[in-house]
């Protein structure tokens, strides 16, 4: 890929929890509007990884790093770890999924509002415009466009997935990062999931933790492999 | 299948809990027939609403429960934004020097006799009260509720903090991911979520400070009257029994006493049922 299509340039990237070496010496770039899955045996770092993009693992005692994570936000080169750049305005810019739906006890619309809320934003009719446009991305508008009002702990497990996914979404953040998004989920709320991925990639820069291989072919451009952090394939030549 | 050493343990265990339980029973019908002379005088009704007039024959109880619900409410207004904001600090340290140092304070409070407090407040707190207000003795209600809500304060704080603790991860991690900051994350995320631990920490502050029996005895100046100012003399409903229990052993006045416990017993009682209400949905919610 030419440097215009780089979103996320990562460099000599080292990651140690306690006097354990998680990552080595990563070097690797993500690519824009693309869908980009982390593939690996289990704990070979990949999480830790996605954690390393929206600087996650501070929150973890005991973890430290070493190297450097630039992306490309809002048009400007940044080193994400520069001092002077803000984490929650990092965190707004890169959205992050988790691996098991994590719905806060709350409405659905205070769910999806919620970030929203944390960014100062309080004009009633941009939420509900935001709030909706949201849910339509993350194909679960016509769900609960009738029940907005009701605990997001009622919905289902795919929906709560979903749910999340609007809750990221709502932010317009640049990067998505997704951490074994369908692992909790059947099959037919996977296969919803992955027809969202690809819908999305439009949009945002998208990497995927999966351990799926059917699922990584079915919807990654470009696979990166850990632990050696090694692009394998991408999509001209494997689709 | 249960063997013979089981069962012994199975039995002994039920003996003591029974054991442990019968007291609580026959402790308020001890009360009950030792307070019944008076009742029977002039029926709990009026043994509540009467004022304490031994020279008149009226024993009532009255500014005793005025006052013991007075003492404990001030010392709660006055603790509870404290213990707040102490247990969200705790919080916010995390792990970190500060948030541990903080807690190991407030669990060694809740260590300390209280008639130590007493103490410290009869040669600090009286004369500090005696020459802010420039009147009366400085032993008023004021004075044993600023020294209550230090007594209560550890109870809460250590019931804030661990309900903060009980918030699960998950939650916590969401809001991280979506760029909140720690404030941010307290007062949407964890308070929220911790409403019910603080309301039962609340709940059992207030026992506390209405059961508590040496500081409103040291502090509060023991005339018994219904208060008509924080700064007035007073006594509680724990005061007035370990008083009259000192002097006395045969007489009206003595009789008193029982109903101030029966009173006592029936209101820890309410307590107790209301933290059980409140703390058991909780254990039973998904985690």
């Amino acid at each position: 890929m030419n440097d215009e299509q780089v979103k996320i340039k990562v460099t000599g990237l080292d990651f140690f929890y306690r006097d354990r070496r998680i990552l080595t010496n990563l070097n690797v770039r993500f690519e824009r509007n693309a869908i980009t899955a982390l593939v690996g045996p289990s704990g070979t770092g990949k999480s830790t990884f996605l954690y390393t993009l929206n600087r996650l693992w501070e929150n973890i005692p005991d973890a430290r790093m070493s190297g450097t994570v630039e992306m490309s936000l809002g048009g400007l080169w940044r080193d994400i770890y520069e001092g002077s750049y803000p984490v929650t305005e990092l965190r707004r810019r890169v959205g992050l999924v988790f691996q098991t739906p994590n719905p806060l006890p709350m409405s659905i619309r205070k769910n999806v509002a919620f970030p929203l809320k944390l960014a100062g934003n309080r004009d009633r009719r941009l939420l509900q415009d935001r709030i909706e446009q949201a849910l339509q991305m993350a194909y679960l508008w016509d769900e609960v466009k009738d029940r907005l009002d009701d605990d997001a702990r009622t919905l289902s497990g795919g929906q709560q997935q979903r749910l999340c996914i609007a809750r990221a979404l709502v932010l317009e953040p640049e990067v998505l990062l997704m951490d074994e998004p369908t692992s909790s989920l059947d099959a037919a709320a996977t296969e919803i999931i992955e027809t969202l991925l690809v819908a999305l990639k439009q949009r945002f820069t998208v990497l995927v933790v999966s351990h799926y291989l059917d699922q990584v072919r079915r919807v990654a451009d470009c696979v990166v492999t850990f632990p050696d952090g090694a692009v394998v394939s991408n999509s001209s030549e494997t689709r | 299948m249960i063997g013979p050493s089981e069962r012994a343990t199975e039995r002994i265990l039920l003996v003591s809990a029974a054991v442990s339980a019968s007291v609580t029973v026959l402790i308020l019908g001890f009360m009950l027939v030792m307070a019944l002379p008076l009742l029977r005088g002039g029926g709990l009704f009026s043994l509540l609403t009467q004022h304490w007039e031994p020279g008149k024959g009226l024993y009532g109880i009255y500014p005793l429960l005025v006052t013991t619900a007075g003492i404990s409410s001030l010392s709660l207004l006055l603790a509870f934004p404290l213990s707040l904001g102490c247990a969200c600090l705790i919080g916010l340290y995390g792990q970190r020097p500060p948030g541990t140092l903080l807690r190991r304070i407030v669990q060694l409070m809740t260590g300390v006799p209280t008639v130590v407090y007493g103490f410290v407040g009869i040669f600090v707190l009286v004369p500090l009260i005696r020459e802010f207000f420039q009147t009366g003795s400085g032993m008023c209600l004021l004075t044993g509720a600023l020294m209550l809500s230090v007594l209560i304060a550890p109870t809460m704080i250590l019931f804030f903090q661990d309900s903060f603790e009980r918030v699960p991860r998950s939650h916590l991690a969401a809001a991280d991911a979506l760029g909140a900051d720690r404030a941010q994350k307290l007062l949407y995320v964890v308070l929220p979520a911790a409403r019910r631990g603080i309301l039962v920490g609340v709940i059992l502050a207030f026992g506390r400070a209405a059961g508590d029996t040496l500081i409103a005895l040291m502090l509060a100046g023991n005339a018994v009257q219904v208060p008509g100012s924080v700064l007035d003399s007073v006594r509680t409903l724990t005061a007035h029994i370990a008083l009259v229990i000192a002097a006395d052993y045969e007489s009206p006045e003595f009789r008193s006493i029982f109903a101030c416990g029966l009173i006592l017993y029936l209101f820890i009682t309410v307590i107790t049922v209301l933290v059980r209400r409140l703390a058991m949905p909780e254990s039973g919610e998904r985690p």
